[in-house]
């Protein structure tokens, strides 16, 4: 097992050095210029970066990850010094931590969930601090913002999940009704359409990105409403031991966490920050720094692990040869799409933007409780 | 002769300041011992801590952030402790008067300097509105208002989570799901610190003397200390009881305003941070005295506070709750102990 992670790792490594420049985003989503110069250069014995978390580091997803991201800076950067704060509430204390960071002359502040007003009221006060927020949709001059086009490796994903579910009805453990939920459930339900085109889907919404308890208690709802494959966006393994306890299968995020469900688990969409981290954390350095809106394509950054032992040969053949399409540039995101209410959202044969998918926030046809 | 422990009804207060300022300092040498223990510096942690919160603007601005909802929430408890009654459902109070403001923020067009006082009163009301059940359950079918107001606080809790995602989801597309930014804030007082604070010690003020200086005031204590003394002697328990619980939820209903339109200036789950419950403990730190909640509050803001520096010095989460903790044990052991002294006594007089 572990071997096939480390190979899915350096592949996703290699992909990443071979796509170089398309760690930047598409054309349409690039900000415009930036006016104003670039922050001034920092020693790398005088520069403090500090991360701020919404789950704890030892999460082994999400926030995990984020972390190796830090440690990579670390190990690239050794006079750095790094601080972290984990598990920061989506309230004023959350402005009071990112504050804290200024007050102890960070230099970079790394937001890795979207705190929004919470984290901008700090950053307009500090113009001479670069400030990042991932899945930030609101960059400021001295603010960027980063994510992953997770869309893609779901919608792989997803279409193995259409082979493997026998009721063809999926079930959805979601956060929030926010973009990244929608383009997940839509991207998932899309794969799974492509080979089923009865799935549906079921969505609960526990309002948490980190709530093991809330997250298995729906997990047990959605299987007891008869689905028999779920999906989530969940920076823990809760619902995955449902899914083994019940005799059902699991798609899961961030990491490989499979050995809390060998037998649930399909696969997960899995992440990696540290080369961006790393890039963005040199610019600085050197005095190079602007704000910019990165999404990290699906190969560098973002990608399906390597598939669950209870998959399938052909299923593992079918999805990825839609993986393969889409890393060619092929995209499965065209019209005709209708959002749940039956309305046409997007036309026949019109191919959404990278900025569209990332900004998704309707539910496609085939989607309830959301 | 023989030494005795003797306990007394109340302590003096000197006795019971020094007990507090011991039992702080104790909480804060095992706090160090089991810090340094664990590899880390407790002096030069201190050190920073003080630095950040006492030798800047930067600190003391947000701790006066913090201390405005905690006076409010505290003043909730206490107030509604002067009649007998816990109040645990601050934290849904403060919900619905986070709720109710942010609903005439959101549906009714005005300027601000009308727009603020509405809602004001809608924060009140928000609060006194989701006490009014407990308040008559309790006055007429004596049904403890423990438990129906702490339940309550999850109905709030989900109520902002319906709205704040659902029916009033801001439509720009923001990740997190939230109300759109409201247009009326609360002006700035000193930094960041809002009107908000400044107007919550002024209600404690206002509390405390009336509790002090009127007839009514010394009607609900009396009623408070012995409901049947109070009713013997021909006091309206009943209709106290109910005044003074509803003002307790829309005292708390106000800290959930003046969040709002204060420091958040978005409806969204969450943002009570815990507010409602630890304004128990601010009322316990307070002893019920609804000027001695100032205190409280400024002690737990600080408490925070300190807990939010040290979580940016490398000191974890859970490191720092279990000091948090610490502190409020010691001193609630303290608090006991200021009640007994040590009496000699002479075997005749036992």
């Amino acid at each position: 097992m572990s071997d096939l992670r480390h190979l899915s790792r350096r592949r996703l490594l290699n992909l990443g050095a071979a796509a170089g420049s398309s760690l930047l985003l598409p054309p349409g989503l690039i900000r415009s210029a930036h006016a104003a110069a670039p922050l001034p250069a920092v020693a790398e014995k005088d520069a403090l970066i500090a991360f701020g978390h919404t789950g704890p580091v030892t999460d082994e997803g999400w926030t995990w990850s984020h972390d190796q991201g830090m440690k990579a800076v670390k190990a690239a950067f050794p006079q750095v010094k790094t601080v972290f704060v984990e598990s920061i509430p989506y309230s004023a204390d959350a402005t009071r931590t990112y504050r804290q960071f200024v007050s102890e002359n960070a230099c970079m502040v790394f937001a890795t969930s979207n705190y929004g007003d919470f984290l901008y009221d700090v950053a307009k006060r500090s113009p001479k601090v670069a400030f990042y927020e991932c899945d930030g949709r609101n960059p400021l001059d001295n603010l960027s913002t980063y994510y992953v086009a997770h869309w893609y490796p779901t919608y792989v994903t997803g279409v193995a999940a259409g082979l493997m579910s026998k009721s063809g009805k999926l079930g959805y453990v979601a956060s929030f009704p926010v973009p990244s939920v929608f383009s997940g459930t839509n991207a998932f339900l899309m794969g799974a359409r492509s080979v089923n085109p009865n799935a549906t889907m079921q969505v609960i919404t526990i309002n948490s990105w980190f709530d093991p308890q809330a997250a298995t208690q729906a997990g047990t709802a959605l299987l007891d409403n008869g689905c028999d494959l779920l999906f989530g966006i969940m920076d823990e393994a809760g619902y995955l031991q449902v899914a083994e306890k019940r005799g059902a299968k699991a798609v899961m995020w961030n990491t490989d966490i499979r050995r809390y469900g060998p037998k649930a688990y399909i696969s997960s969409i899995v992440i990696d920050f540290k080369q961006y981290y790393v890039g963005e954390v040199k610019k600085r350095l050197e005095g190079t720094w602007t704000p910019s809106s990165t999404i990290l394509p699906m190969g560098a950054g973002v990608d399906r692990d390597a598939w669950g032992e209870s998959v399938p040969e052909d299923v593992r053949k079918q999805a990825d040869a839609v993986r393969e399409k889409i890393l060619g540039g092929w995209s499965p995101f065209v019209g005709e799409i209708k959002d749940a209410k039956g309305n046409v959202k997007l036309a026949s044969g019109k191919r959404m933007s990278e900025a569209e998918l990332y900004n998704w926030d309707w539910p496609i046809a085939g989607i309830s409780g959301l | 002769m023989a030494i005795r422990l003797q306990r007394l009804p109340s302590a003096s207060p000197a006795v019971a300041l020094a007990a507090r300022a011991i039992a702080i300092l104790l909480a804060l040498v095992t706090a160090g011992l089991l810090l340094a223990a664990s590899g880390a510096q407790p002096l030069k942690l201190a050190q920073q801590v003080l630095k950040s919160t006492f030798g800047s603007g930067f600190g003391l601005e947000d701790v006066g952030l913090l201390v405005t909802p905690l006076i409010l929430t505290g003043l909730s408890v206490a107030v509604a402790l002067r009649i007998g009654a816990w109040n645990i459902g601050a934290e849904g109070q403060f919900y619905a008067g986070a709720f109710a403001a942010t609903g005439v923020a959101l549906f009714i067009p005005g300027p601000s300097i009308v727009m603020l006082p509405l809602m004001f009163i809608a924060g009140a009301l928000g609060g006194l509105i989701w006490i009014l059940v407990p308040t008559l359950a309790r006055a007429y079918a004596d049904v403890s208002e423990l438990i129906t107001t702490l339940l309550l606080n999850f109905v709030a809790t989900l109520l902002v989570y319906y709205v704040a995602t659902g029916p009033w989801l801001d439509p720009g597309g923001h990740a997190l799901a939230t109300t759109a930014r409201l247009k009326h804030d609360m002006p700035e007082f000193i930094g960041i610190v809002h009107w908000g604070f400044p107007m919550a010690i002024l209600l404690a003020v206002i509390t405390a003397a009336t509790f002090s200086f009127t007839r009514w005031g010394y009607e609900v204590r009396i009623a408070g200390s012995n409901p049947q003394a109070a009713k013997y002697a021909g006091m309206p328990f009943r209709r106290h009881l109910i005044v003074v619980m509803l003002l307790s939820g829309a005292i708390a209903g106000i800290a959930g305003m003046l969040e709002v339109a204060g420091t958040v200036h978005r409806l969204q789950g969450g943002i009570s941070n815990n507010f409602g419950y630890l304004g128990i403990m601010v009322a316990v730190l307070a002893r019920g005295s609804c000027i001695g909640v100032i205190a409280g509050a400024a002690l737990m803001a600080v408490i925070l506070n300190s807990g939010i520096i040290l979580q940016t010095q490398g000191v974890n989460t859970s490191t720092v709750l279990a000091i948090t903790g610490l502190i409020l044990f010691f001193t609630a052991v303290g608090d006991e102990l200021a009640h007994f002294r040590i009496v000699s006594s002479k075997p005749a007089e036992a």
